[in-house]
């Protein structure tokens, strides 16, 4: 899955080790993250939206937006 | 499942993993000493000492479960990975050496090891994937 983490993150100045303290996780969770290594659980990707102010769909891309928004 | 973050949850299986390891070198030392006292250890006494050491690695692999309970997302999915891995690798090595015992190509295995090569094997992979993953990290 596509993200925007780390630009978000950069906007902010914040750190991965920043990022991981907010969110309660280990640097290397951010790391993955980051990479699309690893997606996260619906409440983790919650969290993160609440933190960035954002909705998970400004966030996170599962590459299948652009479907919805020709079905539309 | 308690919410602790990935810091506390560390933090406590520190904390804990230390007085186990205490307690569990207190009793390989102390029962090994205890039965030598004894030119032949009475068998009930030789079974509760064996237990008494084996119930700290007990022990432990709680401690390791409330771990992966307790930890983020990310790390338990790489601690369960690497613990089915190393389970499957334990059993496998299990099964081959036990053909190998079965046609006399080997000596028989001390069961005591199996223990040791689960916790290595789930270790170095542990590591592997650790150092695959955590590559590219940003201070």
């Amino acid at each position: 899955m596509i993200n925007t983490l780390r630009e978000l993150r950069a906007e902010r100045g914040w750190s991965q080790g920043d990022l991981a303290d907010a969110l309660g996780v280990s640097r290397q969770s951010i790391n993955a993250l980051e990479t699309g290594k690893f997606d996260p659980s619906l409440p983790l990707a919650f969290r993160i939206a609440r933190l960035f102010g954002k909705g998970i769909e400004d966030i996170f891309d599962d590459g299948l937006g652009h479907m919805k928004k020709a079905a539309e | 499942m308690a919410e602790v973050t990935f810091r506390e949850a560390n933090k406590r299986y520190r904390r804990a993993f230390v007085p186990v390891m205490v307690v569990y070198t207190i009793a390989v030392f102390g029962g090994s000493y205890l039965l030598k006292q004894f030119e032949t250890p009475p068998t009930w006494l030789a079974a509760i000492v064996a237990l008494i050491m084996a119930a700290p690695v007990g022990g432990v692999l709680w401690l390791m479960w409330r771990l992966s309970r307790e930890t983020d997302e990310y790390t338990r999915q790489q601690q369960m990975a690497a613990m089915a891995a190393g389970g499957m690798i334990t059993a496998f090595f299990s099964v081959v050496w036990g053909f190998l015992e079965l046609y006399n190509v080997v000596p028989s295995l001390w069961t005591f090891l199996v223990g040791p090569i689960f916790f290595l094997s789930y270790g170095l992979i542990y590591c592997v994937s650790r150092r695959s993953f955590g590559a590219g990290f940003e201070k």
